[in-house]
C-alpha cells in the first residue's frame, strides 16, 4: 500500500544501505585479511542484541548526477550512538578504518563531537573504539581548502568534562595516532590488542622524518611498548578480550557520578578463606601469591586489573558481597617497591574511586617507594607524593588489612591514615619507620665497635628487636586497631562495605576537583 | 619460543632450573633479589628452558629477557 511519504520512507532505506556497506567490499576485506572487524561488526558483537540505536546514519558525502538526483552517499567514518550493555544504558563511538583510515578528510567532525554530548548530556558511559588517526587527514586539504588554522581539538571541552562526569573507556581497535591517541588517553580505562593494535603520538614515517629512528608501528606503540609505559592500562589478546574487558569494567560503575554503584546478587568467593592463614611465608624474604588472597576475599569471578603497568603496585577493581570496591595491593612477584608507575597506577585507582564513589580496600604491603638512580631519574618521590595526594584528597570510605609490610613515605601514604578508616593487621604484619635489616649496624655502631663479641651482640640486637617487632606489641598500645585471624578478613570486609555503601549518597556528585586522566 | 622478562631491575640470587628443564606454567626459573626480598620470574607458560641469559649475582634491568622457553 502506497502512502504520502512512501517514497521518502524509501529513501531513507535506501540511504541507511550505504551507511552500511561502509568502505566497500574491497575495504572490508582488507580489513577482515589484517585480522581485524569492521566498526559494525564490533558494534554487534559489544552490544546486547539488537540494542543499537544509530544517531546521523544519514552523514556522508553525496555523490550526484548531472540533474542533481543523488547516486550515492560515502558514509562519514565516524559511527555513534546508543545502545545496551548488560541491561544498562551506553553511549558508544566508533571510527571505520575502511574509509580513508578513518581520517578527518572523510570525517563530519559533529559527529564525533556529538558522541562526547550525547554521553555527558544523557549521563551515561562512553565507549570509544578507536581506530586510525581521526584527526589529521592529508596535507591536500590545506591547498583545497587554501587556508590554514589555529588548532583547537575538535570536542575536547566535553572530553575534558565527560572525565568528570560519565565512565569512558577507550579501546585502540588498529593502529592509533595522532588525535586518536589522545581521544585513547582521555578514558578512565584504556585497552590495546596485542600485534593488532598500536598507540603513538605520531606514527614510524613522521617519526622517521623528525627524528631519525627508523621504527616499525609495532616497535613504536606496540603491547610490547605499552606493557609498562603507563599510557595503557590493559593489554588484551584479541578483539573479542577487548570488548569483553570493556563490558566487564562498565560493570563495576555507576552510569555517571550522580549514581552510586551499581550492587549485584552476593557471590561466594573462589577459594576457602581457610587459604588465608597460610598464604604468607613466615620467612620475610619469601613472597606470597596475591592472587590466593584476592580469590578468598572478593566474590568468586570479580577481580578485575586496572593500570595493568604498576609492576608489583596491584591495582583493581572488585565486588565484596555484590558491592563493588577498589582494590590495591602488592604482587611480591613482581617487585619489592612502589616504582614511578605503580605510583601513577595507585593514583589512577585512587581516582577513578573518588570520582565514581567507589570505596577502597587496601591490602597493605608496602615498602616504600623506589629507590636508586632511575628511580630518582623518573621522580620516584613526586610521583609517589602525588599518589599520597590522592589518597589523602579521597572522600570514599576505605579499610586496610594490613597483610604484610608498611615502611617508608610509600607505605605510610597508601591509605589516609589520618582520618578514620577500619584497619586490621594480619600477624604477618611488620612496620615501622625503618626496617630492622640492615639498620643495625648503624644503629648499634658505637657498642658492636666496644664489644670483644660482636658477633654475639650482634646476635643479641636482632632476638631483642624481634621480640619488639611482633605485630602483637603494637596491639598493646593501640597502634593497630586489630591484629585478626587472616581468616576474618572477608567477613569483616563484607560488613564494613555495607557500612561504607550507607555513606556512599552523600557523596553523588562531580569530584571537587576535575578528573584528570 | 617465548621471552621472559624481568619485572624489574634487581640481582640475581639463584638459578632455578637447567637448560632442557621441562617447566609448568607459573614455575620459577629465576628467583631475583631486591630490597632483601626473593622475587621470582617464573614461567608464563609450560614448556622447555631453551636458554638462560642471566646469571647469578648480575644485575638485570626491568624488561630484559631472563630466559628463553621452547614448546
Amino acid at each position: 500500500m502506497s502512502h504520502v511519504w512512501s517514497d521518502e520512507i524509501d529513501e531513507i532505506a535506501r540511504r541507511l544501505k550505504w551507511a552500511e556497506a561502509l568502505g566497500g567490499e574491497d575495504k572490508i576485506r582488507r580489513q577482515h585479511e589484517n585480522g581485524r572487524s569492521t566498526v559494525r561488526e564490533r558494534i554487534t558483537n559489544l552490544l546486547d542484541e539488537g540494542s543499537f540505536e544509530e544517531i546521523g546514519a544519514l552523514a556522508g558525502f553525496a555523490t550526484r548526477a548531472e540533474d542533481g538526483t543523488t547516486i550515492s552517499v560515502m558514509p562519514a567514518n565516524f559511527v555513534f550512538g546508543l545502545g545496551e550493555i548488560d541491561g544498562r544504558r551506553v553511549a558508544l563511538g566508533a571510527d571505520d578504518f575502511t574509509i580513508r583510515g578513518g581520517a578527518a578528510d572523510a570525517s563530519i567532525m559533529q559527529k564525533q563531537v556529538d558522541s562526547e554530548r550525547l554521553a555527558g548530556a544523557l549521563r551515561l558511559p562512553l565507549v570509544r573504539l578507536i581506530e586510525g588517526t581521526g584527526g589529521g587527514g592529508s596535507v591536500k586539504m590545506i591547498e583545497d581548502a587554501g587556508y590554514t588554522y589555529v588548532p583547537a581539538n575538535p570536542g575536547w571541552d566535553h572530553l575534558v568534562e565527560n572525565l568528570s562526569l560519565v565512565p569512558v573507556v577507550a579501546a585502540c581497535m588498529g593502529p592509533v595516532a595522532g588525535l586518536g591517541s589522545g581521544r585513547a588517553a582521555m578514558s578512565h580505562f584504556s585497552i590495546l590488542i596485542e600485534g593488532i593494535s598500536q598507540m603513538f603520538v605520531a606514527g614510524p614515517p613522521v617519526v622517521k622524518h623528525a627524528t631519525g629512528e627508523d621504527l616499525t608501528k609495532e616497535e613504536l606503540g606496540g603491547a610490547e611498548v605499552h606493557r609498562r609505559s603507563g599510557a595503557i592500562d590493559r593489554i588484551v589478546p584479541d578483539e573479542k578480550a577487548a570488548l569483553q574487558a570493556i563490558r566487564d569494567f562498565l560493570s563495576y560503575l555507576p552510569s555517571s557520578v550522580y549514581e552510586t554503584p551499581p550492587v549485584t546478587e552476593a557471590v561466594e568467593p573462589a577459594t576457602s578463606s581457610d587459604a588465608l592463614a597460610d598464604v604468607v611465608p613466615r620467612n620475610r624474604r619469601q613472597p606470597y601469591r596475591l592472587r590466593t588472597i584476592l580469590d578468598a576475599i572478593f566474590d568468586a569471578g570479580s577481580n578485575f586489573e586496572y593500570a595493568g603497568y604498576g609492576a608489583s603496585v596491584y591495582t583493581g577493581l572488585a565486588r565484596l558481597d555484590g558491592h563493588p570496591v577498589g582494590v590495591v595491593a602488592t604482587d611480591p612477584y613482581k617487585g619489592a617497591t612502589m616504582t614511578p608507575n605503580g605510583a601513577d597506577a595507585l593514583t589512577r585507582l585512587i581516582d577513578l574511586c573518588e570520582t565514581f564513589h567507589l570505596p577502597i580496600v587496601s591490602l597493605t604491603d608496602q615498602s616504600g617507594m623506589m629507590i636508586g638512580l632511575q628511580a630518582e631519574k623518573t621522580a620516584s618521590i613526586r610521583r609517589g607524593a602525588r599518589a599520597v595526594v590522592a589518597a589523602y584528597q579521597a572522600r570514599v570510605p576505605m579499610a586496610e588489612i594490613i597483610v604484610r609490610r608498611v615502611f617508608g613515605v610509600g607505605g605510610a601514604g597508601q591509605i589516609n591514615r589520618h582520618r578514620y578508616n577500619r584497619q586490621w593487621a594480619w600477624p604477618s604484619g611488620d612496620w615501622g619507620s625503618l626496617p630492622v635489616e640492615g639498620g643495625v649496624e648503624a644503629a648499634y655502631r658505637a657498642e658492636l665497635e666496644a664489644s670483644d663479641d660482636p658477633e654475639a651482640l650482634m646476635q643479641d640486637i636482632h632476638r631483642r628487636l624481634e621480640a619488639a617487632r611482633s605485630p602483637f606489641r603494637t596491639a598493646e598500645k593501640y597502634g593497630v586497631q586489630d591484629v585478626i585471624d587472616p581468616r576474618r578478613s572477608r567477613e569483616l570486609l563484607t560488613r564494613w562495605v555495607r557500612d561504607a555503601y550507607r555513606l556512599l549518597p552523600e557523596l553523588v556528585g562531580p569530584p571537587s576537583f576535575g578528573t584528570r586522566p | 619460543m617465548a621471552d621472559v622478562r624481568s619485572e624489574l631491575t634487581a640481582s640475581v640470587f639463584k638459578i632455578e632450573v637447567a637448560v632442557g628443564d621441562r617447566v609448568e606454567e607459573g614455575q620459577p626459573l629465576v628467583v631475583l633479589e631486591s630490597m632483601k626480598m626473593e622475587i621470582p620470574v617464573v614461567a608464563d607458560r609450560a614448556g622447555t628452558v631453551e636458554e638462560i641469559l642471566v646469571s647469578e649475582g648480575e644485575v638485570v634491568e626491568e624488561g630484559a629477557v631472563v630466559a628463553r622457553l621452547a614448546d
